[in-house]
């Protein structure tokens, strides 16, 4: 191990020095940072239309938006306006020559927890937390992470994943080639569909929930414990369908033609529904850990 | 935002069926497969009861019979039908007319149920199997041409996007063509698979989405 020992002489300048050379570098970016503010009542609409960067929306418990906008260059402009209860923030590219680099825009945006939220980033991040109104995501490549949310959740993306955290209301997500996680979701209604991404759920089968989980030739993985219950159908038309749940076998179910992988049961006493279904992908019902 | 529940869904599965468009009915028939399961098996009576050749064999007596005996034991309806219906653009709707919305997609399925068992037989076996992909792949001809359409309009609005999002959009085009291709392959080895339909009908779907996603995401990118 070697140390460096540094003369106080020099070391008094580097005090004035560095935090200078920082500020310096920071400017740019500083340079076009855009901060707005918001009065709004209760059931905020706030729409957001990014196509390129990262978007990240907290609540908080204020009955305001902030949006904090750093577009990386002058390529791009920020907007953001207030109609009655609705704001609106959108990025407008004003250079024909622009690099893709060139359009990004991050934001940071706070809202108050009943907020409704439209938003549209065709590739960069969506993160959104705590928020407990309706939300409708829509992506290309970008990917959406959300913690914590309630209301009415749709989310699309065309290869971008998708993970939710602790959501709760109803959730909807679709996807092609996205992978969707679903970690400890409260949710009594979630449909999931991907073609060939993986669908992670991991979560708790409220009664008479309603778990609709859809690919082509992705993996679909449920995790569930032993004292879990739910109706279970889940079928694979090309593919494999591997269980370790103990089952109770139903009678009641629709008739499959030959080859098709099916299982149909009860864990325990049943009551949520789990629809699991696949065209040649594999569906894997494993205990949790 | 308000959802549409299974009784107001089938209270609008004939405008749907036909193409119109019913607020809150697109959703429905995403999260709902038993009702998607319903309006694609109408959609296909529709088709077939619209296309069905004038030369084609009259539909046996037994089958209406079965049918009347079946709707009345049910209780949708009262009075026998005298004859059996003969076949034309519009036999569906003016065997049904006068049965109550709800209980005509009860009717449906039943119709289906009933003759599907008498025309299973072995021996029609090939007979169906030949009608069933045909009428699969006339349904899916004309899906073929409208994408084929969106998809002009969609590869043209590509260009709105930075070049990443371009080869992504073009690498899950491919995707849901190989979707495509896989389902019909599976629905030509088993025509009368139901599932294997729904499957070819899903991925119809997921590109249609597609499409709109990429030429709405296009023109707004501008």
């Amino acid at each position: 191990m070697s140390t460096l020992s540094v003369c106080p002489h020099l070391k008094s300048k580097a005090v004035i020095l560095v935090p200078s050379l920082l500020a310096l570098t920071a400017l740019p970016v500083w340079a076009k940072h855009i901060e707005k503010h918001f009065k709004v009542g209760a059931h905020p609409i706030i729409t957001i239309h990014n196509p390129n960067g990262v978007v990240t929306i907290k609540a908080w418990t204020k009955q305001e938006v902030m949006v904090m906008a750093d577009p990386t260059t002058d390529a791009v402009e920020v907007e953001a306006d207030q109609t009655n209860n609705r704001v609106d923030i959108m990025t407008h590219q004003i250079s024909d020559t622009a690099t893709p680099e060139d359009t990004r825009a991050d934001f940071q945006v706070n809202v108050p927890e009943d907020a409704e939220l439209q938003i549209h980033d065709d590739s960069g991040a969506v993160s959104i937390a705590n928020v407990l109104g309706d939300m409708n995501v829509d992506t290309i490549a970008a990917g959406v992470g959300m913690a914590d949310t309630a209301g009415y959740t749709t989310v699309s993306t065309v290869n971008g994943s998708f993970h939710c955290l602790r959501c709760a209301g109803h959730i909807e997500v679709r996807s092609i080639s996205g992978n969707i996680q679903l970690d400890d979701i409260r949710s009594s209604d979630v449909q999931a569909t991907t073609s060939t991404g993986k669908i992670v759920f991991n979560g708790q089968f409220l009664p008479n929930g309603s778990y609709r989980l859809n690919d082509y030739s992705g993996v679909i993985e449920v995790r569930f414990s032993p004292v879990d219950s739910f109706d279970l159908s889940a079928r694979s038309l090309k593919g494999q369908v591997n269980n370790q749940a103990n089952l109770e076998p139903t009678t009641h179910h629709s008739f499959l033609p030959r080859g098709v992988k099916s299982l149909f049961g009860a864990l325990n006493a049943g009551g949520a529904h789990l629809e699991l279904s696949s065209f040649n992908g594999t569906i894997n019902i494993l205990k949790r850990n | 935002m308000s959802k549409m529940n299974c009784s107001e869904f089938l209270n609008h599965i004939d405008e749907w069926i036909e193409g119109q468009e019913v607020p809150g009915a697109r959703d429905h028939s995403r999260a709902c497969s038993d009702c998607r399961g319903l309006a694609e098996d109408l959609g296909t009576i529709r088709l077939a009861a619209v296309t069905l050749p004038e030369d084609d064999p009259e539909i046996s007596p037994r089958v209406w019979d079965a049918l009347r005996t079946q709707l009345e034991q049910e209780g949708l309806i009262r009075t026998s039908l005298a004859h059996p219906v003969a076949r034309s653009a519009g036999w569906f709707d003016s065997v049904f007319s006068f049965i109550p919305r709800p209980a005509l997609a009860t009717a449906y399925v039943g119709a289906l149920v009933v003759g599907g068992f008498f025309l299973t037989g072995p021996v029609r076996m090939a007979t169906d199997q030949e009608r069933w992909l045909e009428r699969t792949q006339r349904s899916t001809a004309e899906l073929n041409a409208q994408l084929e359409s969106a998809e002009k309009d969609a590869v043209a609005s590509m260009a709105n996007f930075s070049p990443d999002v371009t080869a992504d959009l073009r690498k899950n085009l491919s995707i849901v063509d190989n979707d495509i291709a896989l389902c019909e392959k599976s629905v030509q080895e088993e025509p009368e698979s139901e599932i294997a339909r729904d499957y070819l009908y899903s991925a119809y779907q997921q590109k249609a989405d597609l499409l709109a996603q990429i030429s709405e995401h296009g023109d707004e990118s501008r």
